[in-house]
């Protein structure tokens, strides 16, 4: 059946039915509730008559021992059907007789139970005694099946169905009617509302049935149309005029926009085009902004810095200068300018920037990092530094050297002159020209020499690397053949070990050799004994010893002898130009010779040392690189 | 009855001893069952005080016993005293009185009669008529010859007969659940 009723009559009549049947159904309910206590207790009352009257009827035949007359009495209890069992028990509770004849003796109690009527599970059942003028002859006992109340249930039931459908039906018939007087106003309403809000006609207006509280509503709802109807005038005039301004507002703004994204563009390719590192880094140290040479520099993308915590980004920089100047400045607000930092990242060299950027209540919002790469310049600087402290040192040396060459060179020249002086004097003494002359050229003679031995040492200064293999062993081969008449009148032993091959400059490394053994055979008295000892010291020796960086194998070589020697104390002053220890008439020589020694061991990027006792001897000890690599040469 | 039993056996004496034995305990039997006959008898006696009203001129005073009388032999022995032991009709105790001859007889409710010849029967009820007594007897034609309850033994069982002229003649009102029981005799 279709039903073309609206939601809100279906509602309506939904509600009175509902309402009729839960009130029936309760009605129903109470009424089968009292009926059904009220049989039990009309059956129990019925039953116990029953009793009373059998068990009266019942007394003579106890009595006189009849029990045919008693059978007799309990089949008048044909005529209630309800009575499904009856017995009669003799004084001593022995069954007596019973009803109907040919019931089972064994669904009746063996021996009476005391007086009184109760419900068992779906029977009635009762002891009743049987008196005779106050005499107890016997007990009666009847059962009554259940079903009188359940006959009676049945047809109850049946009738109240009957009703309960009957008065749906006219609730159903009366709640159509009557629905309609609610219903309608409502309906009317809603029709109304929705139209208005299909169409937008405000004009329309709701139609009004009654007075009551519908016909309130309805007015009010019509007034409201009213009201709206007039506001939404208003409100599209208001809206055109509105709608005007925006898009003058719009034209405005984009004319702004197209301005601002042009300069914007412009700072933006400045930026970009910086050589500088350029980041912006807001509170929470994050990356506001990266230009493109941090880009290339970090090797990162937009997508990997922007709006990442820096240490999310290089959780190496945690420990740097460089953060701990950025918390800086956006702690103290000023200006951090750090000369020279040494980037964990990327390794170059850089002068950072650190510069706060204000927001107008003065506090420091964010900052701006400009890393200005200085790699090469401080690569330059360093160049120059070393180049600077070399001239230093050469200048040092230079002022040393002219300070005792002056000395030293006069020495000869003032000799010069004195014997010219005399010379000139004694002119006419031919022995004594003789004598004067042979002294004049001999302090020319020694002129030369130390002119000679100072040009060595100063081109020694000068000289260019050339380095090569050169075998030590065949140096002092060389170096023994040149001294040969020297050792022969000295009667001197030179015993030299295995000597091996290392990269040098062969004609330096042959004065070394030559200065040392020379130095040895001049200063003894006795028989010179030159050992000679090399050995190899790996790097990691090497490393350990004093004041020598350098990465590499080493040769060591010892000069030892058995010569005059000297105190320790004169160890370092030994190695200096024209420092002598001896007189010129003792031990003669230009006191350059082991000035020379160490400049050659310096070039080599070596180490001299002496160890020396008076009279015992002397041992020098000579480290030498066992090869050099070019990049490590010492222009 | 049992004299006569005893006396059909006597004569085929040819059967000897052993019929003897079965005799001698028939006999016993019967012995027995004659004493739980009387048993019941006495209850009995005792059950006619509930099922029949006596007039209020029978008793002396509102307290004054209950007498149930027998005349002649007393079969009951003890059983009559035992059933009345202790009871009482409305007020009255019961009492159990023996009497050998009908002259011996003041007050008496309800009087078992033990006699043999119908004769003297006959004599003793004409002396008796018109009082207050249920007159009670094992006597075949008792309730015939004006006695009013007999006792007859009918399939092991006891039956009573009832003359009901002879206990309005006594002015005893007898119930009719009783009468229901009973055979009427007129």
């Amino acid at each position: 059946m279709k039903d073309n009723r609206s939601a809100i009559q279906r509602k309506l009549m939904g509600l009175v039915l509902v309402t009729s049947g839960v009130v029936l159904l309760l009605t129903c309910i109470g009424f089968f509730a009292y009926e059904f206590f009220t049989f039990r207790m009309a059956s129990k009352e019925r039953l116990s008559t029953l009793g009373e009257i059998i068990s009266a009827n019942s007394t003579a035949a106890l009595a006189f021992d009849d029990a045919e007359n008693a059978a007799e009495i309990l089949n008048a209890l044909k005529a209630e059907k309800h009575i499904v069992a009856a017995a009669l028990y003799d004084k001593k509770g022995n069954l007596f007789a019973r009803y109907p004849g040919d019931f089972p003796k064994y669904n009746l109690p063996i021996h009476p139970a005391s007086d009184g009527y109760n419900y068992k599970s779906d029977y009635l059942e009762g002891y009743q005694r049987v008196i005779q003028a106050e005499a107890k002859l016997g007990t009666l006992y009847l059962r009554s099946d259940m079903k009188a109340i359940y006959t009676r249930f049945e047809r109850y039931g049946l009738i109240s169905l009957l009703v309960v459908a009957l008065s749906i039906l006219v609730a159903y018939l009366l709640s159509r009617q009557l629905q309609k007087k609610i219903s309608k106003p409502i309906l009317a309403l809603a029709k109304t509302a929705a139209d208005i809000s299909t169409k937008k006609d405000f004009t329309v207006r709701a139609k009004k049935f009654d007075d009551d509280e519908l016909g309130l509503l309805t007015d009010a709802f019509n007034q409201m149309l009213t009201q709206i109807e007039r506001q939404n005038a208003e409100i599209l005039s208001f809206n055109y005029a509105l709608e005007q301004k925006v898009n003058e507002r719009t034209l405005e703004l984009e004319q702004a926009n197209i301005e601002l994204k042009l300069r914007s563009e412009f700072e933006e390719t400045i930026i970009d085009s910086s050589v500088d590192i350029i980041a912006v880094f807001d509170r929470s140290l994050n990356y506001v902004s990266l230009n493109r040479s941090g880009k290339i520099a970090f090797g990162l993308a937009d997508k990997d810095v922007i709006g990442k915590n820096i240490l999310e980004v290089f959780p190496q920089v945690k420990t740097s200068v460089m953060y701990q100047n950025l918390v800086k400045v956006f702690d103290t607000g000023e200006m951090i300018l750090d000369q020279r930092y040494t980037s964990l990242i990327s390794h170059i060299i850089m002068q950072n920037f650190f510069i706060p950027l204000l927001d107008k209540n003065n506090e420091v919002y964010r900052v701006l990092v400009i890393g200005h790469d200085i790699t090469e310049i401080s690569k330059t600087h360093e160049q120059l530094k070393q180049l600077n402290s070399e001239l230093e040192k050469s200048n040092l040396n230079l002022e040393q050297f002219a300070f005792i060459a002056s000395h030293d060179l006069q020495e000869p020249l003032r000799k010069i002159q004195t014997f010219s002086q005399l010379l000139e004097r004694d002119l006419d003494n031919k022995e004594s020209i003789k004598k004067h002359l042979a002294k004049i050229m001999s302090s020319a003679g020694r002129m030369t020499d130390l002119i000679k031995a100072v040009l060595n040492y100063s081109r020694l200064s000068n000289e260019k690397g050339d380095y090569e293999e050169v075998d030590l062993k065949q140096v002092l081969d060389d170096v023994v053949s040149d001294l040969e008449l020297k050792i022969i009148e000295k009667e001197a032993v030179i015993d030299a070990g295995n000597l091996p091959v290392i990269c040098g400059n062969s004609l330096q490394l042959t004065q070394l050799f030559l200065n040392l053994i020379s130095n040895s055979l001049k200063f003894s008295e006795k028989k010179p004994e030159i050992k000679i000892a090399s050995t190899i010291i790996n790097k990691r020796e090497a490393m350990g010893i004093d004041n020598f960086n350098n990465n590499g194998a080493f040769v060591k070589l010892i000069f030892k002898d058995n010569g005059i020697g000297f105190e320790q104390h004169y160890a370092e002053r030994i190695f200096t130009v024209f420092q002598r220890l001896h007189g010129k008439q003792e031990y003669p020589g230009t006191g350059i010779g082991l000035a020379l020694c160490k400049k050659i061991v310096d070039n080599h990027q070596g180490q001299i040392s002496v160890r020396s006792t008076p009279g015992e001897g002397t041992e020098f000890t000579i480290l030498l690189p066992a090869s050099l690599s070019p990049k490590r040469l010492k222009e | 009855m049992k004299n006569k039993i005893l006396n059909n056996r006597y004569r085929k004496t040819t059967n000897g001893f052993w019929l003897f034995v079965v005799v001698l305990i028939l006999s016993f039997q019967l012995q027995a069952q004659s004493s739980r006959e009387y048993n019941i008898k006495a209850v009995f006696l005792y059950n006619f005080t509930q099922f029949v009203d006596w007039p209020p001129s029978a008793f002396s005073n509102a307290e004054s016993p209950f007498i149930i009388g027998i005349l002649g032999e007393d079969p009951f022995h003890a059983a009559l005293d035992e059933a009345v032991v202790g009871e009482k009709v409305k007020d009255h105790p019961i009492i159990v009185q023996r009497y050998h001859d009908v002259k011996d007889i003041t007050t008496c409710h309800i009087l078992f009669i033990n006699l043999k010849e119908e004769s003297k029967m006959k004599e003793t009820l004409s002396i008796l008529s018109g009082k207050n007594i249920l007159t009670v007897s094992d006597m075949p034609d008792f309730a015939a010859i004006g006695g009013i309850v007999r006792f007859a033994s009918e399939k092991n069982k006891i039956r009573l007969q009832i003359n009901l002229p002879a206990s309005k003649h006594a002015d005893l009102t007898i119930s009719s659940k009783l009468l229901q029981v009973a055979d009427i005799v007129r």
